[in-house]
C-alpha cells in the first residue's frame, strides 16, 4: 500500500491558516484532498470558512489538537483511511490537518509518525507555518507557541503581505534567524505557489552548511546550528548519537535532520529526520545529492550548546571505534 | 571527553567542575556541590564511576555513564527516549 502524504497548517491564531487552506482547495491540483479541521472552543466555526465538499472535511472539537484531541486525531485519520477505503467517500490523495492556533506541532507530528494504526498509511509530508507580516514580529515576542511553530516548520508562508513589508520591519530577518532552511513564501489572500508547499520532508538544499554560519542563529531562546564531520562515521556512532541526544536532551531539541557519512554505507548517505525524540527510519540514498560528501546535521533547538552535540558525536565515535578495534 | 561532561552538567542544570584527574591518566574528576566523582577510564574500554574509593558504576561506554552521571546529580532532570516512526522518509 502506498503511504498517503499528509500535511500540517500550523500557525498562530489569525495567522491566515483557513484563507490558505481554503484557498488551496479550490487549486484543481489539489481537489482531492481530505481535511481535518482542529477548532478550539465547543462550537467550530472554521470548518464553514473552508469550501470543499463537506464529506472531506472533518472537524475536531472541544480542544487543541496537540493536547487534548491527540487520540481524536488518530482516530479520525483512521476514520477517513477507512471510509476511502470502503469508497464511501471519493479517493483523496493527500490529508491536510489545520491546527488550532495555540498548537504546538510537535505532539502532532509524533502521532502521525508513530501511532501503528495510521503510521503504515500515512507520511508525513511538510509542516507549513503561516505568519501575519502585519503582526507575526509582535507575536513573536509575546507567544512562544508561535515561535516554535515557525521553528519547527518545513516551509514558512509570510501573509497579508500586501498590508505590510515583512523585510521592511524585520519579520524576514527574524524568521530567517529562527529557520534559516525553512523556504519563506509569501501570500496574499491564501495566494501561494501550491507546488511548492508540498514537496516533500526531504530537501537536499536544507544541508547546506553556509545557510548556518551566521552567528545571529539565536532568536527567542531558539537556536539553529549546523553540526560537521568530514570523515565517515560508524552505523552504530549514529545509532548511540541519537539516542543520547534524545535522552538528555528531551524537549529541547525542537528539529534534527541531517545527511550522514556512514562507514558501513560507503557513497551511500543516510538520511535522518525527527521532531524532538520522535525519528523517521533512517532513510539511505543512492547517492550524494551535492558536490559536499560529509556529514551535515541541522539542528533546531531551545538552547542547546553546538559544541556541546559535536564534541559528543566525537567521543561516542571513537568510543565505537575503539570497541571495533578491541 | 572533559568537554562532553561539562556540558552535561550544563544541560542538567548542574554546578559543578569538570578536571583531568592527575593520579589516573584518562580519568577526570567531578566536583558537584562540594563532593567528588571520578570517572577512571577501564581498559580495554569503558569507565568506572569511583566515590570515596568505591567504584558504584561500571559502563561500557559513554551513554551509559551519562545516564548515571545524570540519575545521580540531577534525578529531576526530564529524560527522553528515543523513539523510531513507522513512516519512511522518502
Amino acid at each position: 500500500m502506498t503511504a498517503l502524504p499528509v500535511s500540517v497548517i500550523t500557525g498562530f491564531l489569525g495567522s491566515g491558516k483557513t484563507t490558505l487552506l481554503s484557498r488551496l482547495l479550490r487549486d484543481p491540483a489539489f481537489e482531492r484532498t481530505a481535511v481535518i479541521i482542529n477548532e478550539f472552543g465547543a462550537v467550530g466555526l472554521d470548518h464553514l470558512l473552508v469550501e470543499s465538499s463537506d464529506e472531506q472535511i472533518l472537524t475536531l472539537e472541544g480542544g487543541c489538537v496537540c493536547c487534548t484531541v491527540r487520540g481524536d486525531l488518530v482516530r479520525t485519520a483512521g476514520d477517513l483511511l477507512a471510509r476511502r477505503a470502503s469508497g464511501s467517500i471519493p479517493p483523496f490523495e493527500r490529508i491536510v490537518i489545520e491546527t488550532t492556533g495555540l498548537a504546538d506541532p510537535a505532539p502532532i507530528v509524533h502521532a502521525l509518525m508513530t501511532d501503528r494504526d495510521i503510521a503504515d498509511a500515512l507520511r508525513l509530508e511538510s509542516v507549513i507555518a503561516t505568519v501575519d507580516a502585519v503582526t507575526g514580529a509582535g507575536t513573536l515576542d509575546a507567544h512562544p507557541e508561535s515561535v516554535k511553530q515557525a521553528a519547527l516548520a518545513d516551509r514558512i508562508i509570510i501573509t497579508k503581505t500586501d498590508l505590510a513589508d515583512p523585510a521592511a520591519n524585520g519579520l524576514a530577518e527574524r524568521l530567517q534567524a529562527l529557520n534559516p532552511a525553512a523556504p519563506k513564501l509569501t501570500a496574499v489572500h491564501g495566494a501561494v505557489d501550491a507546488t511548492r508547499l508540498f514537496q516533500g520532508a526531504y530537501d537536499p538544499a536544507r544541508y547546506n552548511p553556509a545557510l548556518y554560519e551566521s552567528p545571529a542563529h539565536r532568536h527567542c531562546g531558539i537556536n539553529t546550528f549546523c553540526l560537521r564531520r568530514e570523515r565517515p562515521l560508524h552505523a552504530a556512532t549514529l545509532s548511540l548519537f541519537l539516542q543520547v541526544a534524545a535522552e538528555h536532551c528531551g524537549a529541547k531539541l525542537l528539529r534534527l535532520k541531517g545527511l550522514v557519512d556512514v562507514v558501513e554505507s560507503p557513497g551511500r548517505p543516510a538520511v535522518i529526520h525527527g521532531v524532538q525524540h520522535v525519528f523517521h527510519p533512517p532513510a539511505w540514498l543512492d547517492a550524494w545529492p551535492d558536490e559536499e560528501r560529509s556529514t551535515r546535521i541541522v539542528v533546531i533547538s531551545q538552547g542547546l550548546d553546538a559544541q556541546w552535540l559535536q564534541d559528543l558525536l566525537e567521543v561516542l565515535d571513537d568510543e565505537v571505534k575503539a570497541c571495533s578495534i578491541s | 571527553m572533559a568537554c562532553v561532561l561539562s556540558g552535561a552538567l550544563r544541560l542538567w542544570d548542574v554546578a559543578g567542575t569538570v578536571e583531568h584527574d592527575d593520579e589516573q591518566p584518562g580519568g577526570f574528576v567531578l566536583a558537584v556541590r562540594g563532593t567528588e566523582m571520578r570517572i577512571v577510564a577501564r581498559a580495554p574500554h569503558g569507565w568506572l564511576i569511583v566515590r570515596g574509593g568505591e567504584t558504584f558504576g561500571v559502563h561500557a561506554g559513554l551513554p551509559g555513564l551519562l545516564r548515571q552521571l545524570r540519575e545521580e546529580l540531577a534525578p529531576h532532570a526530564k529524560v527522553g527516549r528515543l523513539i523510531i516512526g513507522a513512516q519512511s522518509l522518502l
